[in-house]
């Protein structure tokens, strides 16, 4: 099963959790398998249907907008990680 | 509450002093219990705002950047608890802009003023659970 990276200030969402084994054939199915299984992750990961605009999705080191976004393809082993884009100003 | 050892913080300020007259900007690596952000260690990333002149009053952190700090942060044991950046010639108070670009709550949010190149007042900000704005949070620098 592939495994999410919980950033810091979401694990209060996932148990405490830092890692969570998540079942799906792509990164799509495997998001909609964590966010049921913490279903109080799902606000801080999407607005409305659609991912947050600065939620960004990387599997094994790699943005998933590079391969097939949603679709991308994972299998046993993989790490997927949730990483925000952050930015600012005065 | 965001606490910090003066070393860390002496570091965060020369960074900014060193970018000015452009926004620097980091990660804070620690931990998180409970509300309370402890900072360890820091993490400088660079300034990926991609209009130059608009460096001054702008920040980006790269999500390529996020990722090395977060696995950076796992190899040590650590977490990645919040974000900093410096505010040239501008109060260290959370702006629209700083809003607008927010990721979630629990990250602390350290801004330091720069004035004319010299660092200046830090102050913490965390994303308030709602979204609808920064609430100010205490800045605890030990020795």
């Amino acid at each position: 099963m592939p495994t999410f990276r919980i950033p810091t200030p979401l694990r209060p969402y996932s148990d405490g959790n830092a890692e969570v084994r998540v079942a799906g054939e792509t990164v799509g199915a495997a998001l909609e398998d964590l966010t049921s299984q913490y279903p109080q992750l799902r606000q801080h990961l999407y607005e409305e249907d659609k991912l947050r605009s600065f939620v960004n999705i990387y599997l094994n080191q790699e943005d998933i907008r590079y391969g097939k976004g949603t679709d991308t393809a994972v299998s046993e082993g993989d790490k997927l990680m949730i990483i925000p884009s952050i930015a600012g100003g005065r | 509450m965001l606490e910090l050892t003066r070393a860390l913080q002496a570091r965060i300020e020369a960074q900014g002093a060193e970018t000015y007259p452009y926004e620097g900007c980091g990660l804070l690596l620690g931990h998180s219990q409970a509300g309370r952000n402890v900072a360890v260690d820091i993490f400088p990333v660079p300034n990926r705002w991609e209009v130059e002149e608009e460096k001054p009053v702008r920040f980006r952190i790269d999500p390529q950047d996020m990722m090395r700090a977060e696995l950076t942060a796992a190899e040590r044991d650590l977490d990645v608890i919040g974000v900093y950046h410096s505010h040239p010639d501008h109060p260290p108070v959370a702006s629209p802009r700083d809003l607008a670009w927010a990721a979630w709550p629990g990250y602390s949010y350290l801004i330091t003023e720069v004035r004319q190149g010299q660092p200046a007042l830090s102050r913490s900000w965390q994303l308030s659970p709602d979204r609808a704005g920064f609430e100010e949070e205490p800045l605890l620098v030990n020795d």
